[in-house]
């Protein structure tokens, strides 16, 4: 009799296992990973030196992380995109506007796990700051992506 | 030979049981791939059978028998045998030239499309890759259009990189857009949310 009912629980862990695995196999988990406040930050070169305008406006904004010089040193890095184009006379004369097109796109990727933890875009047709603009949307986008989790 | 018995007959309902349970859609998934093995395994028997015929060559066969494209608003859209990616698959997105793989990052996760994003390709499932060219305004669209807004033209393509096949495209071709490289982006991401499994 005891033999049976050890027969039985043995047999109904075993079904148990594998109605978890069945369920678990084919579907991934959603990433759980998120950008820590002080998180060690690496802002690798773009394009134009929008990493620079990008590192001022994080300070300018205040957003909790902290920017490290080396990749070695950093949890996180951001890359990125960054293009500008600036007034032409035909947009001066005919549409009187001295204002700059800006557009940028950056991702924050973890370093450890290679996973982008964040991503934004921004475009700008009549950018009055120029890059500066567009690299503090980024910033301010990006501390509250930090903030808000 | 009673508890044998009993042993056996919980053994089958285990099986049976994890089989119900299998994932509907991963079923059908590999019953595609096998059906698309089958029809491929048919071409080359009726292939073999009747050598007068023309042989088309590999790199024309796969995009004419298995591509359906689908018009939209914006551009067009191709998968290959209604092909899904699962939710929250790792994908790589391949650099193209200009950064638009970054506008597609962000518009995947503007779009909120459930999918992880990885910078290793070693890492990944699947692959974006693709082409993107921006045309600004001119003088003389300025002038006569009164639009400063840029052409945008983005072709991008899904493969799996187990199998190597190319399972989902799509181009977009926006004229006069509003947003430049970043609605492109977008219009790239919201298509490929169609295919995700959610």
């Amino acid at each position: 009799m005891s033999s049976k009912r050890n027969v039985v629980s043995i047999l109904a862990l075993l079904v148990v296992a594998a109605v978890s695995t069945a369920l678990a196999g084919d579907k991934n988990a959603p990433p759980t990973q998120k950008i820590p406040k002080g998180a060690k930050v690496f802002v690798a070169p773009i394009e134009g030196g929008y990493d620079t305008y990008l590192k001022d406006a994080i300070a300018k904004k205040k957003v909790p992380v902290e920017i490290v010089a080396s990749h070695d040193q950093a949890d996180y890095e951001i890359t990125g995109t960054a293009e500008s184009q600036k007034a032409s006379t035909a947009k001066k004369v005919i549409l009187g506007n001295w204002h700059s097109r800006e557009e940028a796109s950056i991702t924050v990727s973890n370093i450890k796990s290679a996973e982008v933890v964040w991503a934004y875009s921004v475009h700008e047709e009549a950018s009055t700051h120029g890059k500066k603009s567009s690299a503090e949307a980024c910033a301010k986008h990006l501390k509250e992506a930090i903030e808000n989790q | 030979m009673y508890s044998g018995k009993l042993l056996m007959s919980l053994v089958l309902t285990t099986l049976s049981l994890c089989i119900a349970m299998y994932p509907p859609a991963a079923r059908s998934a590999t019953s595609r791939e096998n059906n698309s093995n089958q029809s491929q395994n048919k071409e080359d028997q009726s292939q073999a059978a009747d050598p007068g015929k023309p042989a088309p060559d590999d790199q024309t066969k796969v995009p004419v028998s298995n591509i359906k494209s689908a018009p939209t608003d914006e551009g067009q859209l191709a998968t290959v045998n209604n092909a899904k990616i699962p939710s929250y698959a790792k994908v790589y997105v391949a650099p193209i030239p200009g950064g638009f793989e970054n506008y597609i990052i962000a518009g995947l996760r503007n779009k909120k499309v459930p999918l992880t994003v990885v910078i290793d390709r070693t890492k990944a499932d699947y692959e974006i890759s693709g082409v993107s060219d921006s045309e600004k305004a001119g003088w003389a669209k300025m002038l006569f259009i009164g639009s400063q807004n840029s052409n945008e033209q983005a072709s991008i393509k899904i493969s799996n990189l187990k199998t190597g096949a190319v399972i989902f495209g799509y181009s977009v071709h926006k004229t006069n857009s509003a947003r430049g490289k970043q609605s492109a982006g977008e219009a790239c991401a919201k298509h490929i949310k169609q295919i995700v499994l959610e």
